[in-house]
Order: C-alpha cells, then sequence, then structure tokens
C-alpha cells in the first residue's frame, strides 16, 4: 500500500473518534490527533485497536506512543504491514 | 519543579466489552498492574472501570511529568502504578451534585496510588463515581497546597469543554484576575496581566465532566 492509500483507510479508522469533520477531511502527515483532530486521548487505544484490525497487524507499546501524529502512524502501520509481508 | 496532572474519564462513555479485551487492556495495564485487581480489596470494583482507572492515573502522571521534561511520550505501560490503595469497603456512588472542588484529599474517600517512571516516584488520589474517574497527581504524597475540581457540564462540544474549564478554575480563584494560556509546549498556564505565574494548572475534560487541578508550594 502506498502510503496516501494508507493515509485514506487511516480517515475512516480515526473518522468516529473525532467531531472535527472539517480537518478530518483535509489530514496531512503533519496532523496532530489531540491537537488538530481534538480526539481525546482516552480514545487513542481505540483507534490502535481498530488499525490493528484494519491491517491485520500487531502495535506494540513502544510503537503505539509515536503514534501521535498522522504522518507518524502511517510510518508505524507502513512498517508492520511491510514486515507481515516479508 | 512545581508541577501538576490531572485527568478525568467519563464512564458513560467507555467501551465495556472492548476495555475487558486482553489486547485492549494489556496496552494500558502492564501484567503486574492486571494482578492487583484480584487483590480481595479491588473486589468492588469492576475490571473496566480498574483499567480506566489506571489510564487515569498514568495520564495524569504523563501531564506531572510533561511539565518538567516536554520529551517525554505517553506510553501507559511505562508508568507503573507500584502501590494502590483503596479504602476498606469502598463502594462506588453516585455523583449526585453539580461539582466538588476541594484543597488536599484529606476529607474525602479517594484511591491513593504511588507511580513509577523511570526515576520518578509520584503519588496521586483518584475519585470514583459512577458517572466518572477523576485523578490528580502530585509529586510528593502531601497534598495539603493541591487545589482541585470536578465539575458536569451541558454539553460535551470540545469548544465547550475548554470554555467551561477554564472559566470553572478561574472562578475558583481567589483573586479572578487570572487567565489561563498555552505555553508555546501547548501545556496550560496561568496568568496575569499576560505574565506567566509559576502556577502549575492541569486541565481534563471528557464528554460532559471537565476537572482542573493547581499546585501552590507547601
Amino acid at each position: 500500500m502506498t502510503r496516501q492509500e494508507i493515509l485514506n483507510e487511516l480517515k475512516k479508522v480515526i473518522s468516529p473518534y473525532t467531531t472535527n469533520k472539517e480537518m478530518l477531511a483535509q489530514i496531512n502527515e503533519d496532523t496532530d490527533l489531540l491537537k488538530d483532530l481534538k480526539i481525546n486521548s482516552a480514545n487513542l487505544v481505540d483507534i490502535i485497536i481498530d488499525a490493528e484490525a484494519k491491517y491485520d497487524i500487531e502495535i506494540d507499546y513502544d510503537e503505539a506512543d509515536k503514534m501521535m501524529n498522522v504522518g507518524s502512524c502511517i510510518d508505524v502501520i507502513s512498517e508492520k504491514i511491510g514486515q507481515k509481508q516479508q | 519543579m512545581l508541577s501538576t496532572g490531572n485527568d478525568i474519564v467519563s464512564l458513560n462513555t467507555i467501551n465495556v466489552t472492548r476495555t475487558k479485551q486482553p489486547n485492549f487492556y494489556s496496552k494500558i495495564l502492564t501484567p503486574t498492574e492486571t494482578a492487583l485487581h484480584q487483590e480481595p480489596y479491588f473486589a468492588t470494583i469492576p475490571f473496566e472501570v480498574f483499567v480506566w482507572l489506571l489510564w487515569s492515573i498514568k495520564e495524569s502522571a504523563f501531564k506531572f511529568l510533561q511539565r518538567i521534561d516536554p520529551e517525554i511520550i505517553f506510553t501507559p505501560v511505562k508508568f507503573e502504578v507500584t502501590q494502590l490503595e483503596i479504602p476498606a469497603s469502598f463502594k462506588i456512588q453516585a455523583f449526585n451534585i453539580e461539582k466538588l472542588t476541594g484543597i488536599s484529599f484529606d476529607n474525602i474517600e479517594t484511591i491513593k496510588s504511588n507511580i513509577s517512571f523511570g526515576n520518578y516516584i509520584l503519588y496521586s488520589n483518584s475519585l470514583i463515581y459512577q458517572e466518572f474517574i477523576s485523578t490528580v497527581v502530585n509529586g510528593a504524597e502531601d497534598f495539603s497546597c493541591t487545589y482541585w475540581g470536578v465539575k458536569q457540564i451541558e454539553s460535551s462540544k470540545v469548544v465547550i469543554q475548554s470554555t467551561e474549564v477554564r472559566a470553572f478554575l478561574i472562578n475558583n480563584l481567589t483573586d479572578n484576575q487570572f487567565t489561563i494560556g498555552k505555553n508555546i509546549r501547548g501545556i496550560p498556564v496561568l496568568l496575569k496581566d499576560n505574565m506567566e505565574l509559576s502556577i502549575p494548572v492541569s486541565l481534563s475534560h471528557h464528554e460532559y465532566y471537565i476537572a482542573y487541578s493547581f499546585q501552590l508550594p507547601v
């Protein structure tokens, strides 16, 4: 999957957890999940679990803590998808 | 360095089924912490509430330390709750009032914990009601100069939550000439005449509940 494809899918994963749909429509790799999308921190684990299910990957603790903006989420997901395909 | 950290979790909005799934709670609790729930003292606390209690403690600890070290990243399992004290015959009650404020936690039933993160040892007090969990973390066991408040509000919109929690804190200060801003790292600060004061404040909101804490020197 390309980064753009992951980003498009990630939008769907994030959507239930943000009320800022306008910002969601415009997200890019620099978008911060908490500050820009106003996602409550209590939903961060939900997003990780949903991403795991969506891409059939497992994201461990050390990787999860990098997932604060969209670009870093794509980095982690992309790396995990790559590992799965090896 | 003086700091404070708080968090609030609205229990009406948590996903109980998901919270009980190991792939969910294992991202928040260490195996040692998970085992703590088997202790007889915690029989009155459902597991999903226990998970969110520890989340609330860890998030508060993170907010406390973020003021000291802005580079810290929040990884819940790296904040270890090493001790958890619950009052004997603790029972979760309904929050039948609009708001609750206090200085220290001496006259109220709370769950106390010690939290370890790297070389830091922190201390917390948590209130648990049927509707929410609210935690305040301090760098010492003495909370006598810790001011806190919890309030129910009528809207869950982020902009309203944000406005309400600031007003709630300001209204509980003796001098309401203060305002609340954010420093360049996004951490809330108390301002007077646009000058940052050395009084650390922490704000939190979740759904229909808001909470604050601030810490004065002992």
